[in-house]
């Protein structure tokens, strides 16, 4: 995890250079219905076989950086710029067979549904070959060989007789474990897990978080795991970006994350998790309203439609991502002091009532606003109200507030426009 | 997968037998004429009439008439004899059925060889100038009726009677085994006018499935794993996508080859449809009865083979 | 006789110009010269030695050279027809296709030559019977026919025709597994002078008495009843081409019959393409529905045949669309086309290529059948009424204008004895029939004759029309409607299939169907007999397969026709048809609508010509190419 400003070159810890650097990426796709910010302005590294999880809701644009990492999000309809440098190449400026070259083989990537991720028609070890085969020569038998190995490293029993299984036959669980070894096939130094366990039930998802550690510890692969459940994360991740808009908008290590955080969407993911401590009956408190329209984003900070501290000030002024007092690797993106901050998340963590909470942030001084920053170009729209694109949006892909299983996401949509039939992600060349 | 299939093969059986009493219903139940009347002639006295139906054993009850049809056809495979020439109805199929082979199968080929590729590459530059003008054109195709489109290619191709003298027109089919040169020079106009309207239906078909395949999630890992797009597009959305083109082939081909009766007879090319079309005009009940027979024999033969072959492509249907 | 189904259906030809060909139509006069004197008119000359009517060039009423210098021999002619045969046994034919083979490649007791529709010429018979030269004898009740020698059936039968096989081919086709379609109605039980033997309704074929053969080249024929020149006529049907019975005996004894449907011999100057060791024809020189194959036949002596036979070998293609047809015979070359032309394609033979197209008269006719017997044309007047308002000219131009014929005024057509007799082109000038456009006034008062004061109809009955569904059929169809109501009738109209309009409903007597606008009728030899008997003779109705229509059955028309089908001199007979039809058309049995003509086309570089006895298409022993 490098130092918290988004100019950063990706300063170094005593490690060495980090695997992957994410600097300042911007991804939009020009849709019928507007330019979508999918992503807007990140940065980030990761250091070889450490852990790093990225969390928001759908629409926040964690999805999409990912399959940029992969180039997975280059079409005629998209625009990308900033740099992902991964071992010192830039794969935003890599060309598509250099690109092939990495996908599947230095990066790989697994998803949320593995039912559907996985080719119904084809055998699990034909489609584990076929992902050595692509990047080596390697026999089909050499293959074979190796692809029974690959799902026993990754806990499927009796793997022989799996291998020439189909997708279907497996159970979830089972289907996630095949995906991970057809992503470690050719030994990764980077995975990708978009959700991997969304789909699958709480105990699966226990033992495939447990099998991805277990796998880092022996393979030394480094991992982003993409999810929405900050719970998900406690458990294997070193550091934490949260996304919201299609920006970072705090990012730590996992404990500054859950000891001290500073943002309140964290501190809404955080209330939002379920405790097996908690009272039966005390109620999970959502965040209030709908992820916004990335093409008409709100104003200001782009939060503060949402935000129950939302002061005057902040509906202009467009916050930055700056460090936490003391912290090297802590900083968040919010016009809040810092001390105020601090006051309401001792109140929600003692569990004082929410009102009184509103009125710790309503009290404290109201920020300057510097001039530069009133009305930057892309704020535009209203602020309260979710503009008419975000209303259409989020009504398509249902309610977002209780943060368990998505129904749908906003960076799958902008994979595959199906009004137009245009596949969107995927590379221009046929 | 074994006993599926005996048991569809059962199924068609029990098909066959029923479509065959139920022709054998329509036909004697709804006469348009009667056939021992129209072999005797006008004023034949009736008692020439009687010994004629006696003679064609028209005069036995319904039941016992197709027990004994359905015996002769299980037994001794023999569909009969022709009210009118006396010929055996199973000559008369073998004899015709080179000729509708020769142009189902052919055109078939055909269809597939151009609607195939025109919808893969419609639907991978979905959107674009060359996908609206295939689709286009394949609409106007699909619209187009069979016994015009036969007319038109005929008047403007025809080296008789063309305004452009390039293929042997109407009347010149000649058996494979006659002379393949002929043979395949005089099926090649109607090979198009079947082809071409099926060729555009594929392209339609097989475009629309190709675009939800390649939207598919599994499209995505193909590429995440790193292959080339013509392997994804080939070997993982294809692949997918060839499945309702293949259900639909099955049943086309097993329809057609009952007879292609409006080709047939533009092109006047002795198949099997025509020999059905004439019987009925002729109220030569036998031969109506074998035709309908074969081409029911050939549709639930396709239902099965198509059936089969779904299984094979697609895996998640073995279980079910 | 059954005519192709397109040429009932399609007699219609739509579009043409209207311009009136008479040139084809002085067969009318001719007709009544030749009604008297013609068929008497055996041994005017000869040539090759026969004693035949001479053929002069240009007599064919179509304007046809028949022989000469121009001819050339050779070459094959390709004749195209979207329809397959029928039957090819001479003794089962009853199908103008079929006819179309059977007169070349057998000989009848007697046969038509191309200039002619009535008068017979003798074929295998050495001259025509008459009372003069002692054929005729008995009062007309004993018929007795010399068969010329030197006559030889094809391989594999060889021998010389002798009488007992004209006897054995009359005897066979009563025979249930033959089953001639007109046997019975012309020599048998429904037969006006039937063969002596063979009047019984049960007769199954066998041996008649009444035909004999004292010798082996004469053959003598009893009729219970004078019948005289009638028997010769009905003896120019096919019915009396020889046939082996050593050869075809056993075959007879199958049903079918397989002589005729696997095996046939020839006596004409052309066969079916065989095995001649076998005679098999089956696969060889026919593919049933797709091709036949002439050759000549190798033991046929021209010195003893009038045909010329000038091509080498016919092929017949069978099948296909008859637009397709119709152009590949004009645009082609040494082709005709034998089934009726599609209307495109005569129009675009008329305007395009006009020198490749012929219309022969006298094919047919077209009338209204109206239900005599039930319902409300029961009444003699509402039949006069509904004559009188129909527009006959309009239905021709429905048609297709005048080349495809005139208005009919009456039921003996062109080309048939009696035609002029019984009022020629006008018709008999009665009330109801003088206008062929149709004139209300008088159809008013023949309404008013019938009780309706107001002259229209204002009874509660419905009038049950069928009609067929394709061709022109429903546009004239829809001109009687409206000729109808405009009488004030009202109407129910089916368009139904042309074989289903005949088999279920216009043929069924029990269904009561008041008028069938679409019916039509061609004779089947040139006797006028064979044009009003069937049609409107009481006893001829049957429950099913009813070829009158009408159900005509007046007791003083049935009367007439009787002692008409019994007068044995020709011109009598044709004057006793005409009174007959004049009395037709007095109680306006049925609304005669046309006097059909028959287009035939051509390639360029055929010389056809056209007989007119079988609805006036192409006689192939006459026609030659141009550059065989």
């Amino acid at each position: 995890m490098t130092t918290a400003t988004e100019t950063a070159e990706g300063a170094v810890d005593s490690v060495g250079q980090p695997l992957l650097s994410v600097e300042d990426l911007r991804v939009s796709f020009h849709t019928d219905d507007g330019i979508v910010h999918a992503v807007d302005g990140i940065s980030y590294a990761l250091q070889a076989g450490k852990t790093l999880g990225i969390v928001g809701e759908s629409g926040s644009g964690k999805t999409v950086s990912s399959l940029t990492t992969l180039g997975l999000t280059r079409s005629k309809r998209s625009r990308i710029s900033g740099r992902i440098m991964f071992q010192g190449e830039d794969i935003v400026a890599m060309d598509d067979s250099h690109l092939r070259r990495v996908r599947g083989n230095d990066v790989s990537m697994i998803f949320q549904d593995p039912l559907s991720a996985l080719h119904p028609f084809y055998k699990v070890g034909v489609q584990l070959v076929e992902a050595m085969q692509v990047h080596r020569s390697i026999s089909k038998s050499a293959a074979r060989r190796r692809s029974a190995e690959l799902l026993e490293l990754v806990g499927i029993p009796d793997p022989k007789r799996r291998v020439d299984q189909y997708p279907h036959e497996f159970s979830g669980g089972m289907r996630q474990r095949a995906m991970i070894a057809m992503a470690l096939a050719n030994e990764p130094k980077l995975l990708i897990a978009d959700e991997p366990t969304t789909a699958l039930d709480v105990t699966v998802q226990a033992q495939i978080l447990a099998l991805l550690q277990d796998l880092q510890q022996r393979l030394g692969t480094a991992i982003i795991i993409i999810t929405h459940d900050l719970g998900v994360v406690a458990e294997i991740a070193d550091d934490i970006c949260v996304m919201y808009a299609g920006r970072i908008v705090e990012r730590g290590s996992t404990e500054d994350i859950f000891n001290a955080p500073q943002h309140p969407y964290t501190w809404g993911l955080l209330s939002s998790i379920p405790r097996l401590d908690s009272p039966r009956d005390e109620e999970l408190v959502p965040i209030s309203g709908r992820p916004p329209s990335l093409i008409n984003r709100p104003s200001g900070c782009h939060f503060h439609p949402r935000c129950p501290y939302v002061r005057d000030a902040h509906r202009r002024v467009d916050p930055k991502l700056t460090p936490v007092d003391g912290s090297s690797e802590h900083a968040v993106a919010c016009s809040l002091e810092s001390s105020v901050r601090a006051r309401i998340w001792d109140g929600i963590r003692t569990g004082r009532d929410a009102e009184s909470l509103v009125r710790i942030a309503a009290a404290s001084p109201e920020p300057e606003v510097p001039a530069a920053a009133l009305e930057a170009p892309e704020s535009e729209g209203t602020d309260i109200e979710p503009s008419e694109e975000g209303v259409v949006e989020s009504e398509r892909h249902g309610e977002q507030h209780l943060f368990t299983q998505p129904v749908d996401e906003v960076d799958h949509r902008l994979e595959r426009n199906e009004h137009t039939g245009e596949v969107i992600t995927g590379p221009e060349d046929t | 997968m074994a006993t599926y299939i005996v048991r569809r093969i059962l199924w068609g059986i029990a098909l066959l037998i029923l479509v065959s009493a139920i022709t054998f219903v329509f036909f004697n139940v709804f006469p348009s004429a009667d056939p021992a009347q129209l072999r005797a002639g006008r004023n034949a006295s009736p008692q020439i009439i009687a010994y004629i139906r006696h003679e064609l054993g028209l005069d036995k009850s319904l039941p016992v008439q197709f027990w004994v049809y359905m015996k002769n056809i299980f037994l001794h495979f023999n569909f009969g004899y022709s009210f009118y020439t006396g010929a055996s109805v199973l000559s008369l199929i073998t004899n015709r059925l080179p000729a509708t082979l020769s142009l189902a199968v052919g055109a078939a080929v055909i269809w597939l060889a151009m609607g195939i590729p025109v919808g893969i590459l419609s639907a991978v530059r979905s959107g674009s100038f060359l996908d609206r003008t295939a689709m286009g054109i394949a609409l106007v195709f699909v619209s187009m009726p069979v016994f015009w489109l036969g007319l038109v290619v005929l008047f403007l191709f025809a080296d008789d009677i063309g305004r452009f003298h390039v293929f042997p027109g109407a009347n010149t089919y000649v058996g494979l085994t006659v002379s393949p040169w002929h043979w395949f020079t005089s099926l090649i106009m109607p090979w198009f006018v079947l082809a071409a309207t099926s060729a555009a239906v594929y392209s339609r078909v097989l475009r629309g499935s190709l675009i939800e395949a390649m939207g598919e999630d599994y499209i995505r890992t193909a590429r995440a794993k790193g292959l080339r797009e013509r392997r994804v597009i080939f070997r993982h959305g294809v692949r997918s996508a060839i499945t309702p083109v293949v259900t639909i082939f099955g049943l086309d081909l097993g329809a057609l080859l009952g007879g292609a009766v409006i080709t047939e007879t533009v092109f006047n090319i002795p198949g099997i449809g025509r020999l059905n079309l004439d019987a009925i005009n002729h109220s030569d009940f036998p031969i109506v009865q074998g035709t309908v027979i074969l081409a029911t024999l050939f549709i639930v033969v396709a239902n099965i083979v198509v059936d089969i072959a779904y299984a094979y492509l697609d895996p998640r249907v073995r279980y079910s | 006789m059954r005519v192709s189904r397109s040429l009932i259906a399609s007699m219609a030809v739509t579009g043409l110009l209207a311009v009136g060909i008479t040139a084809c139509g002085s067969s009318g006069s001719k007709s009544s010269s030749g009604g008297g004197s013609s068929s008497q008119s055996s041994s005017q000359g000869s040539s090759n030695g026969v004693q035949s009517i001479p053929l002069k060039a240009g007599e064919n009423p179509v304007g046809q050279t028949l022989t000469g210098s121009t001819k050339k021999r050779g070459g094959t002619l390709t004749v195209y027809s979207s329809e397959d045969f029928e039957h090819l046994d001479p003794g089962e034919s009853y199908f103008t296709q079929d006819y179309g083979v059977d007169y070349v490649t057998q000989r009848p007791l007697f046969s038509y030559m191309p200039n002619t529709s009535q008068t017979v010429s003798p074929d295998l018979a050495t001259e025509i019977p008459t009372t003069a030269n002692g054929g005729i004898t008995d009062g007309g009740k004993t018929l007795t026919v010399h068969i010329r020698q030197g006559v030889h059936f094809s391989p594999p039968v060889n021998r010389e025709v002798t009488s007992a096989d004209v006897a054995y081919a009359i005897e066979r086709a009563a025979n249930p597994n033959v089953a001639n379609p007109y046997f019975a109605g012309y020599f048998g039980a429904g037969a006006p002078a039937p063969l002596v033997g063979a009047q019984s309704a049960n007769y199954k074929g066998g041996p008649i008495p009444g035909i004999q053969t004292p010798n082996k080249f004469t053959i003598v024929f009893h009729t219970v009843k004078p019948s005289g020149s009638f028997l010769v006529s009905a003896l120019s049907l096919p019915i009396s081409a020889p046939v082996p019975q050593s050869f075809a005996g056993p075959m007879d004894k199958k049903s079918p019959t397989t002589y005729g449907t696997k095996y046939l011999v020839a006596t004409g100057p052309y066969m079916i393409k065989s095995d001649p060791k076998t005679g098999l024809f089956q696969g060889i020189g026919y593919q049933t529905g797709k091709s036949l194959n002439l050759v000549r036949n190798p033991n046929w002596n021209p010195k003893t045949d009038f045909r010329p036979a000038y091509l080498n070998a016919i092929n017949f293609s069978i099948g296909g669309d008859s637009t397709v047809i119709g152009r590949q015979v004009l645009q082609g070359s040494d082709a005709v086309q034998f089934d009726t032309p599609a209307q495109s394609v005569v129009k675009l033979a008329y305007e395009n290529y006009p020198s490749q197209i012929t219309f022969t008269q006298g094919s047919g006719d077209h009338y209204v059948a109206l239900d005599n017997a039930s319902g409300v044309f029961k009444n003699v007047n509402l039949r006069r009424a509904v004559w009188a308002n129909l527009d006959r000219a309009a239905i021709i131009k429905l048609r297709g204008g005048s080349l495809t014929g005139q208005p009919a005024t009456h039921f003996i057509y062109p080309g048939v004895t009696g035609y002029e007799q019984a009022g020629g082109a006008a018709g008999p000038q009665v009330p109801w029939n003088k206008s062929v456009t149709g004139n209300l006034q008088v159809a008013e008062t023949y309404m008013k004759a019938a009780g309706f004061k107001s002259g229209k109809y204002t009874g509660s009955a419905t009038v049950q029309i069928v009609g067929a569904n394709n061709g022109n059929d429903p546009a004239i169809i829809q001109l009687l409607n409206s000729d109808m109501t405009q009488l004030g009738f009202h109407t129910h109209v089916s368009l139904v299939d042309q074989s289903v309009m005949y088999a279920k409903y216009c043929g069924v007597p029990k269904q009561e169907i008041d008028a069938c606008p679409t019916v039509g009728w061609v004779r089947d030899f040139a006797d006028p007999l064979t044009v009003l008997y069937i049609p409107f003779y009481g006893p001829a109705i049957t429950p099913t397969n009813n070829s009158n229509w009408g159900q005509v059955n007046d007791p003083a028309i049935n009367s007439a026709m009787q002692k008409a089908a019994l007068v044995t001199d020709p011109t009598a007979r044709a004057q006793a048809w005409a009174n007959v039809d004049k009395m037709l058309v007095n109680q306006a049995v049925a609304i005669p609508e046309d006097f059909d003509n028959q287009a035939n086309v051509e390639s360029k570089d055929v010389d056809g010509v056209n007989e007119l006895w079988n609805t006036g298409t192409w006689d192939l022993d006459f026609t030659s190419l141009k550059n065989p």
